[in-house]
């Protein structure tokens, strides 16, 4: 992919935005440049939002956007630089594949809309089907005819919401192969999702949002040490809870435990010393663990943690 | 105008079941014609023009086409979510609109003035008021159809409840209200677009008199298509996706 005529950043500055009596993004401030960031939180945390509001789509209530030097809002103008990618699944289900990123080529007054158009299907390897109606796509089919059309124009920002719904795993890793590719060509990629592995997997740097709230943002190394070191629970089964109990609490890496008549909790303040010494600790005693199990390892309780923090 | 979505909204919209159901219903008027002329009795241009076109095609289809197409260009596609493909391209919002707004005025127009013109000959044939009333409601219904979609088109943007608001304006205000109360009619399409074919047609006024008069007519259609394409450009172009996640 050839590199584009220049960076293109987005700027958020303290925006919110409410419906009624509902926050759904609070006071978010961040700027992002060339490269993949990552848009992370469970759902309803207020991603599609705030993608929303970036793309011109809804107005803040408070603060801004602005896309290079271009505000978002009431600005159809910057969708010449702006490609986005919607959630929603549906298309124009009675036009073929070719003749709807044919109709976006035009809609970007293109001068060769056809070959703007083949490129773009070829980029998604979508030229097989392109005579077939999207109506009869697949879920993964129109994502991916879906990201043609935002692409067709090759703009200098892509703005995708969950893009990976519906692909399967060789599509996933042929969209996220091409979103790097347009990273490395200088374009600003940011895509939504909830999924902790797509965002590892793609990203250079990171965005949490939970619950309208920008909880933590940076490197995604950082962020997922931060998760990794964040206080754990276990839930441990053995042959003998009470003597392990006594055992562990002198342990430095465990900072409380309680016992039940079957199971122990252990509270743990350093995930990888408390794993090391596990296993010893019981060898020594001669314990058998039944079961050691984190009760604790939902997205939203690791969201919860940085949000605390 | 964008030629792209003038023809992507044609595609919309033809070959849909809205497009038969609208084709079954503008058959009717000539069906009632046949019968009026088959029965022989009562004056042929009087009925026509009260009951045929000024009651039928002008009260009834000229409002439901203009409703199901006006409510249907912008509508559809903002239910469906399909809207941001247009929207999220470097277009004015207002060549949108205007675009699709001349496709419904279009589809309307053929279907209530192709309609009259095959009712209203059935009915006339050999009266001396044949040319007149039919020159006269084939000018008006144009008009009247390019101001019901316009406001139509306006109330899809307002309301994901367009429909049935468009149903109560034409029932409940334009065909009860301004029946009741004389200074409502200023605010009926359907009162306006009856003055404007009574001011083309120019018949005795036994044949057909309308209540308001030319000049009236025409500031009030013109007035509905300014007030109602402005706030809808002006909707559109504030348009916001409604739903949070």
């Amino acid at each position: 992919m050839p590199p584009g005529p220049g960076p293109v950043p987005i700027e958020v500055e303290h925006v919110s935005r409410w419906f009624g009596n509902v926050v759904a993004v609070n006071d978010i401030s961040f700027k992002v440049g060339p490269g993949v960031t990552g848009l992370l939180g469970p759902n309803g945390a207020g991603k599609s939002t705030l993608l929303h509001v970036m793309s011109g789509f809804l107005k803040p209530s408070a603060g801004g956007v602005r896309i290079g030097d271009e505000p978002a809002w009431l600005n159809p103008g910057m969708f010449r630089r702006v490609g986005l990618v919607p959630e929603r699944e549906a298309t124009y289900g009675f036009l073929t594949g070719f003749e709807f990123v044919r109709l976006a080529a035009k809609l970007h007054r293109l001068p060769d809309p056809d070959r703007a158009a083949a490129r773009a299907i070829e980029t998604v390897e979508m030229a097989g089907a392109q005579d077939r109606a999207t109506g009869g796509y697949s879920k993964g089919m129109k994502q991916r005819i879906k990201v043609a059309a935002s692409i067709v124009h090759d703009p200098q920002v892509l703005i995708l919401d969950e893009p990976f719904n519906g692909m399967d795993p060789r599509q996933r890793i042929h969209m996220m192969d091409l979103l790097r590719a347009m990273a490395r060509a200088g374009r600003t990629v940011l895509f939504s999702s909830h999924i902790l592995e797509e965002v590892e997997r793609l990203a250079d740097s990171v965005l949490v949002i939970v619950a309208g709230r920008l909880a933590a943002s940076g490197d995604f190394r950082e962020i997922r040490r931060l998760m990794t070191d964040r206080p754990h629970t276990f839930r441990i089964r053995s042959s003998d809870n009470r003597d392990l109990g006594a055992a562990m609490l002198s342990q430095p890496s465990v900072s409380g435990i309680e016992l039940d008549r079957e199971v122990m909790t252990v509270r743990v303040a350093d995930f990888g010393a408390f794993t090391r010494a596990l296993p010893g600790v019981a060898r020594t005693r001669g314990i058998t663990l039944l079961e050691v199990a984190p009760s604790d390892e939902s997205l939203e309780s690791v969201f919860s943690y940085l949000v605390r923090r | 105008m964008n030629g792209d979505i003038v023809r992507l909204t044609l595609r919309q919209l033809v070959g849909k079941r809205r497009t038969v159901f609208m084709v079954l219903v503008a058959l009717l008027p000539s069906v009632l014609a046949t019968a009026f002329r088959a029965s022989g009795e009562g004056d042929p241009a009087e009925w026509a023009s009260t009951q045929l076109l000024g009651g039928m095609v002008v009260a009834m289809l000229l409002p439901l086409a203009g409703l199901v197409f006006g409510t249907a260009i912008l509508g559809t596609e903002i239910d469906d979510g399909t809207a941001v493909y247009l929207l999220a391209r470097p277009i004015p919002r207002r060549e949108i609109l205007l675009s699709k707004l001349c496709v419904a005025w279009l589809l309307t127009a053929v279907f209530v003035a192709a309609s009259l013109l095959v009712a209203g000959t059935i009915a006339l044939e050999g009266t001396d008021e044949w040319g007149a009333l039919i020159a006269g409601f084939v000018v008006a219904t144009v008009a009247g159809s390019l101001a019901y979609c316009t406001v139509f088109t306006l109330l899809s943007l307002l309301t994901g409840r367009a429909f049935i608001a468009g149903l109560l304006y034409v029932f409940i205000w334009e065909g009860l209200v301004t029946a009741l109360f004389d200074g409502t009619r200023l605010l009926s399409l359907r009162h306006a677009t009856l003055g404007l074919a009574g001011y083309v047609a120019s018949v005795s006024r036994d044949t057909f008199d309308p209540e308001l008069g030319g000049a009236t007519s025409v500031a009030v259609l013109i007035l509905a298509v300014a007030a109602a394409g402005w706030l809808a450009v002006v909707k559109l172009q504030r348009f916001e996706i409604g739903e949070s996640g």
